[in-house]
């Protein structure tokens, strides 16, 4: 019976590898590709590939040639020009959203997006997303022209990602980014987002998760917030909160809603529940780790930094609130009542 | 002029009357619309959030500008703010606790106000503590808080240091609930001079009616002051 099992998996090892075979030596794989295609020195600047931006991407797993169906064993002397797959071919639904509107005419989508570079709305901070934007769209005009409507409009351009009011979409969630004070050799004033390396310095030999999330249960409780933001060691660190939309959509045409500012200011505590801290990695992009629900309400040190007037406010300062101002009725009312009872006193 | 006001003193100058006023009206306006800002599922009566903010900012811009001039006039021009405004050692020692007692229990017995105010002493020990509390700490504090407030971006830094802008707001919204509870409190004060709208005439007027000092205390049942 034994031997029969090891004879059995042996064939099934040898039928495996002369399957494999053939495809290896026909047609070039990614890192054949990539062994010119990352090499500015091969290629020049126009056609290179970063392999560390695009190695960990979803389109990574497709291989090269997936999108690249017409190339040739003989590229790049066979000197045929080399076709590419349309973004449509595999992203129809948010694809198709995007060519219905307006600006599918002033942008298509290699223009915000490098298909050697994607990543999910997860994977990215905002300051990045927004980067997609300014190509086009100056930050200095969009200032301008937001900045007639839009009060406090330095602090929501810098804070919000464009897409969360510039895109619809069914919910919203907190993101909360590990921000940390510019050194004077960065030129001084200021918070930027701490990089992974930044953050490998506080955390040592440990992952850099374990600055919140102490226990290592890949869930950062209130208890963990708190204490990550009293710790007198990270005085330099602050989290950073913005809004996004918890699923991308593509229809870019401007929203009157958001022109309301109730859409996002009286949504309520109830909007504040579901939030992230998003962790840089090693090659530049981000990881989400959940945050225990409602955080963001907690009074002073769940998100010290985090205030969104309306939604953020906190019910037991409210409550405090009330009691001083009831406190404020006390002498009309209990002194007046008395004051009514003896009046025949302060007659003559 | 001075046969009108025989039996009257010019207790509240203009300029002192001015501010009152303008001071009055904006924290009305300012806690309204604070109200709004911070409760908008709620509360609508100023129309959009957005007016709600910008009448926000402008009352609290009025308020800290007119607050700055009216501690420049007590300081520099009329040179009183210390005098006026900060308890004495017999205020403390005895005062408070003979202003309290009169509003506490003799008051309602029909005893006179120990204390009649003249315009280098407008306050009694009470008023002077409340006030010393009202306009040194919490109206310099809940500017200072709606300053940082309006230039979160800017001052980010500072306010990291500080603890936080959830503690900011906090701070804010507390010492604005302090000062709206001063309100009905201040008003019904107002209320307690010879009649209920003797003193809020003062300070519309600028005159007060002048104590009848050959009274006795028992019989003097009319009061002044708060
Ligand atoms: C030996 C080095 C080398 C390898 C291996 C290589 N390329 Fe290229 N590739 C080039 C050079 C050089 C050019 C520019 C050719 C030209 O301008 O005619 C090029 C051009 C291209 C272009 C642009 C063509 C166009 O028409 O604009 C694409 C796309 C491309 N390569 C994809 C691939 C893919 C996919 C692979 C792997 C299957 C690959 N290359 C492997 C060197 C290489
Ligand atoms: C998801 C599909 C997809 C995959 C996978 C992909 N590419 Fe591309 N690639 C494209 C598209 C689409 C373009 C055209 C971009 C444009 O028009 O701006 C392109 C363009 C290029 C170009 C032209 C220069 C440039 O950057 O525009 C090169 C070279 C290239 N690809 C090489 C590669 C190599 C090498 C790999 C594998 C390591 C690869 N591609 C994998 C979709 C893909
Ligand atoms: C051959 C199919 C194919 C083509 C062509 C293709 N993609 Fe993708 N793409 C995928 C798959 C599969 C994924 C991973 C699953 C998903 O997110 O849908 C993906 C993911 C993405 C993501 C999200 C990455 C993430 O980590 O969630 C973006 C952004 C993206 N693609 C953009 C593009 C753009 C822009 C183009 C055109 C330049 C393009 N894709 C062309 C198959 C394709
Ligand atoms: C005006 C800029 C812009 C254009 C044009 C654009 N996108 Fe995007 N796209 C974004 C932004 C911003 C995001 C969100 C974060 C990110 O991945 O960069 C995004 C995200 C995506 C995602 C990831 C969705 C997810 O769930 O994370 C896909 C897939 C995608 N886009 C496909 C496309 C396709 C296909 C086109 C062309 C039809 C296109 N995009 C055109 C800006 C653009
Ligand atoms: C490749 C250039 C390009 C990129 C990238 C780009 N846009 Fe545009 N966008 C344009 C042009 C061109 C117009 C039309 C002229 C204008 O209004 O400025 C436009 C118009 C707009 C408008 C006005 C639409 C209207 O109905 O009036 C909005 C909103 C907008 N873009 C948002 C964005 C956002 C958000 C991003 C990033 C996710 C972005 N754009 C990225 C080129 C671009
Ligand atoms: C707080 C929500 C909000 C944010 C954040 C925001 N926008 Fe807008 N934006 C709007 C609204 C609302 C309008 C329409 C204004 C109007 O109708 O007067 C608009 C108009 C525009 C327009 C068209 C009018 C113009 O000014 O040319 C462009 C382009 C634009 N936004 C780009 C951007 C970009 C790029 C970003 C990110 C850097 C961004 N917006 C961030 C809400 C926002």
């Amino acid at each position: 019976m034994k031997r029969y099992n090891v004879l059995n998996s042996l064939w099934l090892g040898l039928l495996l590898v002369i399957l494999a075979l053939p495809l290896s030596v026909a047609a070039m794989e990614m890192e054949d590709c990539l062994g010119c295609h990352s090499d500015v020195d091969e290629v020049g600047d126009d056609l290179f590939i970063d392999e560390d931006k695009f190695l960990p991407t979803e389109h990574a797993e497709m291989g090269c040639v997936t999108c690249h169906e017409s190339v040739t064993d003989e590229h790049p002397d066979d000197g045929e020009s080399v076709s590419s797959a349309d973004c449509l071919d595999c992203h129809e639904e948010l694809g198709s959203e995007y060519m219905a509107t307006a600006h599918a005419e002033n942008a298509s989508c290699s223009d915000c997006h490098n298909p050697h570079q994607v990543h999910g709305i997860e994977a990215v901070s905002g300051p990045d997303m927004n980067q997609q934007c300014s190509q086009c769209h100056e930050d200095v005009d969009v200032m301008d022209s937001h900045s007639q409507w839009l009060p406090q409009a330095s602090l929501h351009i810098s804070k919000l990602p464009c897409i969360t009011c510039h895109t619809s979409a069914e919910a919203y969630e907190i993101v909360l980014n590990i921000t940390q004070k510019k050194k004077k050799s960065e030129g001084g004033k200021g918070y930027r987002f701490s990089t992974y390396d930044d953050l490998k310095q506080y955390s040592n030999d440990k992952e850099i998760q374990q600055l919140i999330d102490i226990d290592g249960d890949n869930h950062i409780s209130l208890a963990e917030l708190r204490t990550f933001n009293k710790n007198p060691e990270y005085t330099d660190l602050h989290l950073s909160g913005t809004m996004v939309p918890s699923e991308v959509s593509h229809d870019l045409s401007t929203l009157d809603n958001r022109y309301d500012c109730t859409f996002c200011h009286a949504s309520g505590p109830g909007s504040m529940q579901t939030s992230f801290v998003a962790f840089p990695t090693e090659d530049g992009r981000y990881q989400r780790m959940s945050v225990a629900e409602g955080a963001m309400l907690d009074t002073l040190y769940g998100t010290p930094n985090f205030y969104m007037t309306g939604p953020t406010r906190s019910a037991a300062m409210n409550i405090i609130g009330l009691i001083i101002i009831c406190g404020g009725f006390v002498m009309p009312i209990g002194h007046g009542t008395l004051r009514f009872l003896t009046r025949n006193n302060r007659k003559h | 002029m001075a046969e009108e006001h025989q039996h009257q003193i010019y207790l509240q100058p203009i300029p002192v009357r001015i501010w009152h006023w303008i001071n009055a009206f904006g924290i009305v306006t300012l806690a309204v619309s604070g109200a709004q800002i911070r409760f908008p599922e709620y509360i609508t009566l100023l129309g959009s959030y957005k007016s709600a903010i910008y009448l926000h900012n402008t009352a609290g811009f009025v308020v800290a500008i007119s607050f700055s001039l009216w501690f420049f006039y007590y300081t520099f021009v009329t040179r009183t703010m210390a005098n006026l405004y900060v308890p004495k050692v017999e205020d403390l020692k005895t005062g408070l606790v003979k202003q309290a007692k009169f509003y506490f229990l003799t008051y309602f017995l029909g005893w006179d106000n120990p204390h009649h105010p003249t315009p280098d002493s407008k306050f009694n020990p009470m008023q002077k503590s409340a006030y010393l509390a009202i306009m040194f700490v919490m109206m310099p504090l809940v500017s200072l808080s709606g300053i940082f407030l309006t230039n979160v971006d800017p001052l980010r830094g500072l306010i990291v240091m500080i603890g936080g802008l959830k503690l900011l707001a906090g701070l804010h919204f507390l010492l604005a609930c302090c000062l709206i509870a001063f309100i009905p409190t201040h008003i019904y004060l107002a209320t307690m001079g010879r009649t209920p709208t003797d003193h809020i005439k003062t300070m519309w007027t600028g005159w007060e009616e002048e104590e009848e000092h050959d009274e006795k205390p028992e019989t003097g049942g009319v009061t002044s002051g708060h």
